[in-house]
């Protein structure tokens, strides 16, 4: 039993904060929810310098070679800081699936673009039903000659509107279970006969809908094989799923050590109100939850880097900081008072991102019933 | 980072599990599973020489003292696995191999440590230890108490009442705290800790039953009672200090033990619930039920987690503070938990005595339901334990 990190993960950690402390202060979060991009190129090749997008790719295709639990550390900066843009959709959602399942082409083609912060990526799975599973998955691919032809439509697919490539979820047939039958495909993102629309959120990111007319894929642009690609999709959402818990940590320990400071700082009744119990019990409970949420992602997380079976710890994860970040925040804007209810109080930026993160890779009742059914219920 | 259990300590999971088939009756797990209640002493004590003579008992005390130098991480697998298979008697009393032997390795004389220390890891009647701290009007403020232990040349002549005493009855001694000094200004100053023998005339044991009918604490009246000055633990009138550390390693025992009960607690019910049928379906076919479940589940896992990094912050040298109290809110919360889930799910049958035949799974969640609120109070309520943390990790002003 360890608990502790390496040297390298420290230093990772001190590097990623103090980075996105001086380039990412929350006046440019701010001004990147206006901006039209949504993101600052820049940073991003700043980032990509840093070693960043590969993080865990191999030295052949431009990375560093280090394991999941350091992208956890970088994940919980990123968490805690606030850093609009692509890197949970290139990294999370696509490159890991890539490094994983692509061919040794498309890993010498697709990785060391990313890896240089040259290429965007982002996954197309949901659709209007918006559910996680395989059953949901209408969006068609047809064979035609050397092509496949998809039609169909996908929604909350995030930054596609930067992204070079999508990676898209469709079905190529219908078996026995509706996991048999779904493929990835590669998709340019320039693809003519695809139209996006941007969904507005309350976190001010940046999500589409994509309209699929008759869009035409190269029958090489096929992640993994035709008909398998479910299981692409479950390795994806594992990995997602606690590196969007990472997220969640590094974001409910901001909130955390922000009102801890408040409380220290707001006088009323001629002292502090961190000196009443009400909110001192009210901060005790956001620290226990928060300490929760890092031990579960740090066991996750390990489960996945030593390759065991994890989908118990994965869930059990994602269900409780899916939870423990919504109410982590109502505690911390509450126990603020008015001031926490404005626009210009930085803790509102984290509340706002409160929908998507619980949403993503799984919302809490599916991580319960995940959880459920690894209990052999 | 590393959240597998070792070789070592994978064995001794197993070790244990074979002990617990052997030893206890089948079906032995029930209504004493949570709320500690053995209500059959003498085999409590035969299964504490039992796992004594495993080398088990006191298995992270030096040899020296009658351990086994196990690992800290060893020893608090075995309480997880003590606790999941309701092996009694692995306490000596309340507090012996919990905080009596502990804090007497780290500022007891040599003397007291030769002769108390192996009659606590012997797994003997006269190893079985009581605490004396509350009293009528010293509860969550401890340090009112009144009890008084006046210096007389070699001895210290004790008068005064403790109460909420669990265990008293069985106990060959008590770990005392007592006032030395009433002119020390301040109320934390001026206390003292000390080791009574029950034996000893003036020392009365009075039972009070709980609110469900068991005797499980006592009040203890101690009259004129002699006891000879060596028996005092640590400093005179450092007691306070003393008592902090004491209960730094009580409120540490909350997480393993809580683990290890929930998750015996949450198997079975999970096994009850893929057998049991309510109007015409099985009930893991309720969504409602599923998710109380996972909740459970994922608690578990949280006191669990809370078990282990405690222990390796120890392991690192590191002396934790808010830590123990971190884990004592969440142990309880697991149980809580459990117990509330639990009697849900179990629907009516949840009201009726652990004892009787109507009982579903022998008792375990009403024994659980009626035990909880006691063991939250123990050891430090909730309310305390937060304004320990908000103090002592978040740094804001003390409140209480």
């Amino acid at each position: 039993m360890d608990f502790g990190f390496t040297e390298e993960q420290e230093m990772l950690r001190t590097m990623a904060r103090d980075f996105l402390t001086k380039e990412c202060p929350k006046s440019k979060v701010r001004e990147l929810e206006k901006d039209e991009k949504g993101y600052d190129p820049q940073m991003w090749r700043s980032m990509a310098e840093l070693g960043w997008m590969g993080l865990v790719f191999s030295e052949e295709y431009g990375g560093i070679n280090a394991n999941f639990i350091d992208l956890v550390v970088l994940m919980e900066e990123m968490g805690r800081n606030i850093l609009p843009g692509p890197f949970f959709s290139t990294i999370a959602l696509c490159a890991l699936s890539i490094l994983e399942f692509g061919t040794k082409e498309q890993k010498s083609n697709f990785l060391p673009r990313i890896a240089k912060g040259e290429a965007i990526w982002t996954l197309a799975l949901i659709e209007p039903s918006a559910s996680y599973k395989a059953s949901e998955i209408n969006l068609s691919a047809s064979s035609e000659g050397d092509n496949y032809v998809l039609q169909g439509e996908k929604i909350f697919v995030a930054d596609a509107h930067i992204a070079n490539y999508l990676l898209v979820v469709a079905r190529t047939g219908k078996g026995k279970t509706p996991e048999e039958g779904v493929t990835l495909f590669v998709v340019n993102a320039e693809a003519p006969a695809l139209k996006m629309e941007r969904i507005p959120t309350m976190a001010g990111d940046r999500q589409f809908q994509i309209v699929f007319n008759k869009v035409k894929v190269s029958k090489g642009d096929v992640l993994g094989t035709v008909g398998n690609g479910w299981r692409i999709v479950d390795f994806i959402l594992q990995r997602a799923a606690v590196l969007k818990c990472a997220e969640i940590s590094g974001a409910c320990q901001a909130v955390l050590d922000m009102t801890n400071t408040y409380a220290k700082e707001r006088i009323q009744f001629d002292r502090p109100i961190g000196s009443f119990q009400a909110v001192q019990h009210k901060l005790a409970d956001m620290l226990i939850d928060v300490e929760a949420i890092q031990f579960l992602v740090y066991q996750a997380a390990c489960g996945i880097s030593e390759g065991e079976p994890s989908q118990f710890q994965i869930s059990v994860a994602k269900a409780k900081a899916s939870e423990a970040y919504q109410k982590i925040c109502i505690d911390g804007v509450t126990a603020h008072g008015a001031i926490g209810f404005t626009w210009d109080h930085d803790i509102g930026l984290y509340y706002r991102r409160v929908r998507a993160a619980e949403f993503a890779a799984g919302d809490i009742d599916l991580h319960r019933e995940r959880v459920a059914i690894e209990l052999r219920l | 980072m590393d959240f597998r259990l070792s070789e070592k300590e994978k064995t001794l999971v197993e070790e244990i599990a074979n002990f617990a088939k052997k030893e206890l009756p089948e079906d032995f797990v029930g209504a004493h599973l949570i709320d500690q209640e053995f209500r059959d002493f003498e085999f409590e004590i035969s299964m504490s020489k039992k796992l004594a003579q495993k080398g088990w008992l006191v298995m992270s005390w030096p040899k020296e003292y009658g351990g086994q130098g196990a690992s800290l991480m060893e020893q608090t697998v075995y309480e997880m696995e003590v606790a999941y298979w309701g092996i009694p008697g692995a306490w000596m009393g309340i507090s012996g191999t919990q905080w009596v032997g502990p804090c007497l390795m780290l500022f007891g004389t040599e003397e007291q440590r030769q002769k108390y220390l192996p009659l606590i890891a012997s797994g003997d009647k006269d190893g079985v230890w009581c605490t004396g701290y509350s009293e009528p009007n010293a509860g969550s403020d401890l340090a009112n108490l009144q009890t008084r232990a006046v210096r007389d040349g070699d001895y210290y002549i004790i008068n005064g009442q403790k109460v909420w005493t669990s265990k008293a009855q069985h106990s060959r001694w008590c770990w005392l705290m007592t006032r030395t000094d009433s002119t020390a200004g301040k109320k934390h100053r001026g206390l003292s800790l000390v080791i009574v023998d029950m034996e000893t005339p003036g020392v009365t044991v009075n039972p009070i039953l709980n609110y469900y009918g068991r005797h499980h604490f006592n009040e203890v009246f101690f009259d004129n009672v002699k006891v000879p000055a060596s028996n005092l633990v640590g400093e005179e009138n450092r007691g306070w200090y003393h008592l902090m550390q004491a209960l730094a390693f009580e409120r540490r025992s909350v997480a393993p033990l809580a683990y290890g009960s929930s998750r015996r607690m949450l198997e079975n019910l999970v096994k009850y619930i893929n057998e049991t049928q309510h109007e015409g379906k099985f009930l893991n076919q309720i969504p409602a039920v599923r998710h109380k479940l996972a909740e459970m589940a994922i608690d578990v896992e949280i006191v669990k987690l809370f078990a282990y990094q405690f222990i390796w912050r120890v392991t690192q040298g590191a002396i934790p503070a808010y830590e123990s109290s971190r884990n004592k809110i969440m142990g309880d919360d697991v149980i809580r938990r459990v117990a509330t889930s639990g009697a849900e799910i179990l629907g009516i049958y949840s009201q009726v005595d652990p004892d009787s035949k109507w009982a579903r799974l022998r008792g375990a969640i009403q024994g659980a339901y009626l035990g909880f609120p006691g063991s939250m109070i123990a050891a430090g309520t909730a309310e305390v334990e937060k304004s320990i943390i908000a103090q002592f990790k978040l740094g804001l002003p003390k409140s209480y």
